[in-house]
């Protein structure tokens, strides 16, 4: 037998071994990821530091939405393992007693459930619930505590950030905060469960710039669960982030002060500044006290009764409500019938109140005349040209090609469309087309007097008091606007690049002159519909509306602009079921808007008074 | 020529060489996974890393003292240092109980297991009494006296109870079986009592050991992988069961035998030893198979007896979760590791992985240097081994090979059993990773052995025979 070739049997065999486990740890270490997810789950921990939301400053830089940080010492009975109460304690700088004073505390403040049909009383303290053991902690406090945690199983901090409103007003613009849904989580992996979410106003349509990133710090671990280092030295750390600050063109003092005309009445009112289409007041009335939506507990107990109070304050009516425009819809319909040349600015007709109801004036002789006295004949009469061009040999024909071009126009100026506002609730309004009518009365069975209610801003068409005090705008600016938004600068950048775009109504700059001449004679001569608009030192050019409404009073509803020859604010005031015509409620309060944002005071005191004082019966 | 220097100019220098390498790497890792940062020097005594320089710096004392001794005498006291260490093997049962076993002697921290010498006496002893008989000339009897010298260290380490170092020990068999002492007489005496047959010599009684032994390990393997499946990060939805990587294993390793075969053996032996080779994969991969359906198709309660003996399971509490824990400490080094001191599941301080300077130390050298380290280290421990075997294969006198053969093969036991516990491929059993695992018996007991070794070898020449 040959021994001496029993050395290779021996060498084979440690070299095939040595291949073998050569490549086991080939495909362990290089091919198979299983271990790398299983070593991340024992040794590694990610923390994640959710930083501040962004605030929000008014166009004057006022804090108007701020954030109060503050850290609870939350506890879990059930998770606690023999705690040992001195050395807790001390860490939190408590007595002995104290501590254990406030475990009792915590089960008696939450109350106990008295169960009628049994005659038992039992607590609503849960074990397993986690309940703030000290509340509202200062970074210090936490600096301190915090660290040694782990080594009291069952109590952990939790940094609390909460919104805070220094002024208690466009709670309807502003929006609110509220735990994320398990859609939203699933959605974005961003928001884990008890994150805050926007969800309504700016708050929402903000999230994404307001929430800032969250800052990720990876952990090594050890058996026992404490922290040891962080993870490769914070190579892969990034740090929290706090969102940009939003500097809103709304100018607060003039939000507040429109909160309280409004006090005592459903309605609106819209403040934009024309040259930028900043919206500087969306006042929404009744509303809330956004402090009431601040945390958890407050919601749960304040949003079911605004959601379920009568008078909606919950909604907002500026973007959301649609009513009929009334009489301000004239200017619209004279620029375009101005536009299409079917009428001259010496336009006249007859005040016949055979065909519709008017009020008793002297006929208008030319067009700034008809839009004083908003004389509705005189609508019918323009309107009829603008429908029925004689373009066609059927009246019918003839009537959808001009309410095509009509429709056409009313686009330009933002109408029957959502404008594309940087907050979310917008609703679109109705401009009614052929689609519209020929679904309504049948393709060619309507002609101009099917739908002549149009003329005068009833009927089928609505809008929004944000289109109508955009409307206002584009009068002012003679033609074109912004889409009105809130935002006007981002953190160091400007606006969305959707407001850095001009729109241009179709309507030529020549047109405007005469129409706007007419605003002012509604102010400014006798006669005018909107005289207790007036103002000494500014011109203010106006327009009434009386919105009828089949299910109560006239809403009254006023457009403006001022000052007449550099406009600086167009405004829409729509007030719901105001005894009286546009001129009686609506128009005053406007010019207490313009006044109060102008000149930053007021001079019509009894005006002002006779405002605040009202109080509709379906306020009471 | 004077003494001293025809001793350093004859030691082997590339193992002497490797042998530092390695102390310098495992006593690197010591003190990354024990790493304090109150007391960052590594001379710091309270820390587990200064008493492993102590450990150090006495084994390398140790080895000066045996190197600077006439190497004859290990030949001649090899009966006594025998009996000594099996006295301490029986002094030992008395102590109290560490960790559930009577592994120590001494006091405190400065304890030393006597388990690990009675491996240097068993050597001497075995190289002693093999250098002594004709092998040719083999009977029972002498099967049964070698079979003796193993067995009585064996019986006295199992009633610590210390598993690992038992296993070990089975290390001596293949240094019979190299030297031709194996279990053909035995065998033969039963086969030869059937009427009609009279064998001079059996294969299988011959190679019993090496076959037992690939019989076991593949076996053992199969099983381990047998309720694994691979996954590939680069073809997903791709699972191919364990078994599997198992036999192309195996292929890989015939095919690379075949190549080796064509480049060194001779022409007229080729076609022979290819017709081995196929027929060697074939019965391999054959019992591959056999173990692999015969476990699958097992009733789930004598599976479930397997996997708890073998660690399959997963037990929160039981010796698997190490091992798991362990594999994805490893497993998660990557191709390049984590850097050093930065083993994240491993350290001592994260505590994940328990015993992780001790029996586990391979997990944060794995977890810190990544495949790249591990390759070296595994090349490494194959080139040690290498030389000790061609190292023994140049010895004139038997006891020299003899002894040399007895250090490659503990050597390569620990190195198999240690690591492949690392990567799932051995039962958890402990046993120190040499020249890394922190602890002072098993660091002077190695390096005795080393220096016992270079002091045979660098002397060679002297024997007469
Ligand atoms: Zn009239």
């Amino acid at each position: 037998m040959n021994l001496d070739a029993r050395r290779y049997v021996i060498l084979a065999f440690i070299l095939m071994v040595g291949v073998i486990y050569a490549s086991r740890l080939f495909y362990m270490q290089v091919v198979d990821d299983q271990w790398v997810l299983r070593a991340q789950e024992i040794a590694e921990k990610r923390w994640e530091i959710s930083p501040p939301r962004g605030v929000l400053f008014d166009r004057t830089g006022k804090k108007i939405v701020s954030n109060r940080t503050y850290y609870n010492l939350m506890m879990v009975e059930d998770e606690i393992e023999d705690l040992d109460t001195a050395k807790f304690a001390k860490l939190i700088g408590w007595t002995r007693e104290e501590v254990r004073n406030r475990f009792k505390e915590i089960v008696r403040g939450e109350g106990t459930y008295y169960n009628k049909n049994t005659h038992k009383r039992t607590p609503n303290y849960q074990k397993i619930r986690a309940y703030p053991f000290m509340k509202e902690l200062t970074l210090e406090e936490v600096a301190r505590i915090a660290p040694h945690l782990d080594n009291f199983k069952g109590f952990h901090e939790e940094i609390t950030s909460m919104r805070s409103y220094p002024y208690a007003n466009g709670a309807n613009i502003v929006g609110y905060l509220s735990e994320v849904s398990q859609e939203e989580i699933d959605e974005d992996r961003f928001y884990k469960p008890g994150n805050n979410i926007g969800k309504a106003g700016l708050e929402r349509f903000y999230e994404k710039e307001l929430r800032g990133r969250k800052g990720i710090r990876y952990i090594v671990t050890s058996a026992m669960n404490n922290a040891i280092e962080s993870y490769a030295d914070g190579k892969y750390d990034t740090s929290a982030l706090q969102g940009p600050p939003l500097k809103l063109g709304v100018d607060i003092l003039l939000q507040a002060y429109g909160e309280k005309l409004l006090k005592g009445k459903r309605g609106c009112i819209v403040a934009i500044e024309p040259l930028t289409g900043e919206i500087l007041a969306l006042v929404s009335s009744p509303s809330y006290d956004p402090n009431l939506m601040i945390g958890k507990r407050n919601i749960s107990m304040y949003y079911p009764k605004l959601l379920l109070d009568p008078s909606t304050p919950l909604l907002p009516r500026p973007l959301a409500s649609e009513y009929p425009p009334g009489s301000t819809f004239k200017l619209l319909n004279s620029l375009i019938a101005l536009q299409e040349g079917v009428i001259t600015p010496e336009f006249g007709a007859p005040c016949n109140k055979s065909v519709v109801g008017c009020h008793n004036h002297a006929s208008a002789g030319n067009l700034a005349d008809a839009i004083k006295h908003s004389c509705n004949p005189y609508y019918y009469a323009v309107m009829r040209r603008i429908v029925q061009q004689n373009r066609k040999k059927s009246v019918f024909a003839d009537a959808e090609v001009g309410l095509n071009r009509w429709v056409d126009y009313m686009k330009s100026f933002g109408l029957g469309r959502k404008l594309e506002t940087d907050i979310t609730g917008l609703r679109p309004g109705l401009i009614p087309d052929v689609a519209f009518y020929d679904k309504w009365y049948g393709h060619h069975r309507w002609a101009f007097s099917t739908i002549r209610s149009i003329s005068i801003g009833q009927g089928e068409v609505m809008i929004t008091p944000l289109q109508m005090a955009n409307i206002a705008a584009i009068i002012a600016n003679k033609g074109w606007y912004y889409t009105p938004h809130f935002v006007k600068s981002i953190g160091s950048k400007g606006p969305l690049p959707e407001y850095r775009r001009k729109h241009f109504a179709k309507i030529d700059t020549k047109h405007y002159d005469i129409i706007i001449e007419g605003m002012r004679r509604v102010v400014y001569e006798p006669g005018g519909t909107g005289r207790r608009a007036l103002l000494k030192d500014i011109v203010i050019c106006g327009k009434t509306g009386t919105v009828q409404n089949p299910h109560g009073e006239d809403h009254s509803t006023f457009l403006a602009f001022a000052p007449m020859d550099k406009p600086k604010i167009a405004i829409a005031v729509f007030i719901e079921n105001a005894k009286g015509g546009g001129g009686l409620w609506a128009a005053p309060t406007a010019s207490l808007m313009i006044e109060k944002y102008l000149n930053r005071k007021i001079t019509e005191k009894d005006r002002e008074k006779t405002i605040i004082d009202a109080v509709f019966s379906y306020m009471r | 020529m004077r003494k001293g220097e025809s001793l350093v100019a004859h030691m082997d220098w590339p193992l002497f060489v490797s042998y530092i390498v390695m102390l310098i790497i495992g006593m690197a890792t010591v003190y990354s996974v024990a790493y304090n940062e109150d007391h960052p020097n590594i001379y710091e005594y309270s820390e587990k890393y200064g008493k492993q320089l102590v450990w150090l710096g006495i084994s390398l004392f140790l080895g000066l003292m045996v190197f600077l001794i006439d190497s004859d005498i290990y030949r001649k006291f090899s009966v006594p240092i025998y009996v000594f260490t099996l006295f301490l093997l029986v002094i030992v049962l008395f102590t109290p109980k560490i960790n559930g076993a009577r592994a120590w002697l001494g006091i405190g921290t400065m304890g030393v297991q006597p388990a690990e010498f009675a491996k240097i006496g068993t050597a001497l002893l075995l190289a002693r009494f093999i250098s002594t008989v004709n092998v040719k000339q083999q009977n029972i009897q002498t099967v049964l006296i070698a079979n003796a010298i193993i067995l009585m260290p064996m019986v006295l380490i199992l009633l610590q109870p210390d598993a690992g170092t038992f296993v070990v020990f089975t290390s001596f068999l293949f240094v019979m079986y190299r030297e031709g002492i194996t279990y053909d007489p035995l065998i033969l005496k039963l086969i030869n009592r059937i009427p009609g047959i009279r064998f001079k010599e059996t294969w299988v009684g011959g190679h019993f050991i090496p076959i037992l032994f690939v019989v076991i390990i593949l076996s053992v393997i199969t099983l381990l992988m047998s309720n694994e499946k691979l996954e590939f990060s680069f073809l997903p939805n791709v699972k191919v069961p364990g078994f599997y990587s198992v036999v192309a294993t195996l292929f890989l390793i015939s095919l690379i035998f075949l190549i080796f075969l064509r480049v060194v053996s001779a022409r007229r032996e080729r076609g022979r030893a290819t017709l081995v080779v196929i027929l060697g994969f074939s019965m391999a991969a054959g019992l591959s198979s056999m173990v692999n359906y015969g476990f699958q198709g097992l009733r789930s309660h004598q599976k479930d007896r397997i996997e708890l003996f073998l660690g399959m399971k997963e037990d929160p509490n039981g010796k698997d979760y190490n091992r798991n824990r362990a594999m994805a400490a490893v497993g998660s080094g990557g191709f390049l590791g984590k850097g050093y001191r930065e083993a994240s599941v491993s350290s001592v301080r994260s505590n994940h992985v328990p015993e992780s300077e001790t029996d586990f130390i391979f997990c944060p050298f794995a977890e810190e240097w990544g495949f790249a380290g591990t390759f070296i280290l595994v090349a490494l421990y194959m080139f040690m081994l290498v030389r000790i075997i061609i190292i023994a294969e140049r010895q004139r006198a038997v006891f020299n090979r003899v002894y040399a053969y007895t250090v490659a093969m503990i050597l390569f036991y620990h190195f198999a059993i240690n690591i492949g516990m690392n990567i799932g491929f051995a039962p958890v059993i402990g046993i120190p990773l040499p020249f890394f695992s922190y602890g002072g018996s098993s660091m002077m007991s190695f390096s005795v052995m080393m220096f016992i070794l270079l002091k045979l070898d660098s002397q060679r020449r002297d024997v007469l025979q």
